[in-house]
């Protein structure tokens, strides 16, 4: 119940200096309390990370929660949505009683639909080629230049990825991808869908070496009954918890607490 | 049965306590009612209390309609039902309430209890779970140590009065075991004169 502990401080902890004075890194907290708890603070500012998860997990729900929690504070925040219709998104946050849409109307939060964008850049094959890749990365940058974006989400790499079709293309999309933002000082989710089972962060396996970190959602069940879970795979430059823990998507917000170890749970 | 002095026991307690309240199997309705009245109605009756309500043993529109009789006003008082789901009754579902699918799902019961503490901030939170008995048919007993003792040490840093109530008889020892390993006080009804 929001009992996550604070990160342990390890050997791979943030930024140690060379006489062992750890240099203070700027965060971008997520607002979700447990999450950043576990974060030792929140995400390394600037990072680019992966929201992995099978369906019905809550991937969508921690993003949008991450950029309005940001708007909130006065950062500046982007949802490129390859999947959903942004009038769909917007009925979505609405269920939230932290959300108001007045951050839409003062801009604060902004929602585009990625595909009428690239519809608009000409980008009318399957498949997108290296000068396609290379225009909506520069459309990106530029969107994130000019609106001073802090916060972006990009949902999702999977849905993106079927037009990108050798995995070179798409390495070479997201190390891009990462630069750009990581320069504007944009904190960056990007969302992977992956089928159920364990050990795989992303359906390409590409994604999972370029990013800063990797957080990985999904459902597993104990005694019959099945419990959504988070893990922190990875997170460069923070400590940060590698324990599961049982998530609820609420109103007021995610919700975390400790998986129990007590019963033998399985993958599902 | 001195419900006076279960709700005087009750008040002198420290913010954050954890309190065994021991029902005697034998005398369950007697106790059973003596408790309610002691901590939905007196202890209830301060305005800066809410109370949330875990149900296991019977569902929240049972529990809540015997409250109702107390004159316990809705307001003051939130469910967390982990039973009906479970009974398939989803055709009473109360507006105070909110429903867990299993009483197995012990962190979603923890996590039901953060939403509701958020949800209602009052200065003085209680936390009654009914009852550990109920919980340990549905649970093994290591699953059901580890909730406890997460779960109460989370709400002792939240300054929440929490009673977990326990029916004893010859078969609960081991019930009773675990719980003494997690609470503060016990409050043995039955010795109370009851």
């Amino acid at each position: 119940m929001d009992t996550a502990p604070p990160a342990t401080p390890g050997p791979a902890g943030a930024g140690d200096a060379g006489a062992g004075r750890p240099v203070p890194i700027e965060r971008c907290p997520t607002g979700i309390d447990a999450l950043d708890a576990i974060l030792d603070g929140g995400i390394p500012r600037g990072n680019i990370v992966l929201i992995a998860g099978s369906v019905g997990t809550g991937k969508t729900t921690l993003t949008l929660e991450f950029l309005i929690r940001g708007a909130e504070r006065g950062e500046r925040s982007l949802f490129l949505s390859v999947t959903e219709a942004a009038a769909k998104l917007i009925q979505n946050v609405a269920s939230f009683e932290f959300f108001r849409t007045s951050l839409i109307e003062e801009g604060k939060l902004v929602i585009v639909d990625l595909p009428p964008v690239m519809a608009k850049l000409g980008f009318d094959r399957d498949e997108l080629s290296h000068e396609d890749l290379d225009l909506l990365l520069r459309t990106i940058r530029d969107l994130v230049r000019s609106l001073g974006v802090r916060r972006l989400v990009l949902d999702s790499i999977t849905s993106l990825g079927y037009r990108i079709p050798r995995d070179e293309q798409l390495r070479d999309f997201l190390l891009r991808l990462g630069e750009i933002l990581s320069e504007a000082d944009c904190t960056t989710l990007v969302v992977s869908e992956i089928s159920s089972g364990p050990e795989r962060h992303s359906t390409r396996s590409v994604e999972e070496a370029i990013v800063d970190g990797i957080i990985l959602l999904r459902s597993i069940r104990r005694l019959g009954d099945i419990l959504r879970v988070l893990q922190i795979v990875k997170m460069r430059g923070t400590p940060h918890s590698r324990a599961l823990y049982v998530v609820e998507l609420t109103p007021i917000g995610i919700l975390m607490a400790p998986h129990l170890k007590g019963g033998r749970a399985t993958e599902i | 049965m001195p419900q006076a002095d279960i709700g005087e026991k009750l008040r002198a307690l420290p913010p954050g306590s954890a309190v065994a309240m021991k029902l005697d199997a034998r005398e369950y309705a007697d106790h059973y009612f003596a408790f309610l009245n002691a901590t939905l109605r007196d202890l209830g009756s301060d305005p800066e209390v809410h109370t949330i309500y875990v149900a296991v043993t019977s569902p929240a529109p049972f529990v809540w309609s015997l409250a109702q009789a107390l004159d316990v006003p809705a307001d003051r008082i939130s469910f967390v039902d982990a039973i009906s789901h479970l009974m398939m009754r989803f055709n009473n579902a109360l507006p105070n309430a909110t429903y867990v699918e299993s009483p197995r799902a012990l962190e979603e019961i923890m996590l039901r209890i953060e939403y509701l503490l958020r949800r209602f901030p009052h200065p003085r939170s209680v936390v009654v779970i009914d009852s550990v008995n109920s919980l340990a048919i549905h649970n093994p007993p290591e699953l059901l140590s580890e909730f406890l003792h997460i779960l109460l040490n989370s709400l002792k840093s939240r300054q929440a009065l929490t009673i977990v109530l326990e029916t004893s008889d010859e078969q609960a020892q081991s019930v009773e075991q675990l719980l003494n390993l997690v609470v503060d006080e016990t409050i043995d009804l039955a010795r109370l004169g009851g």
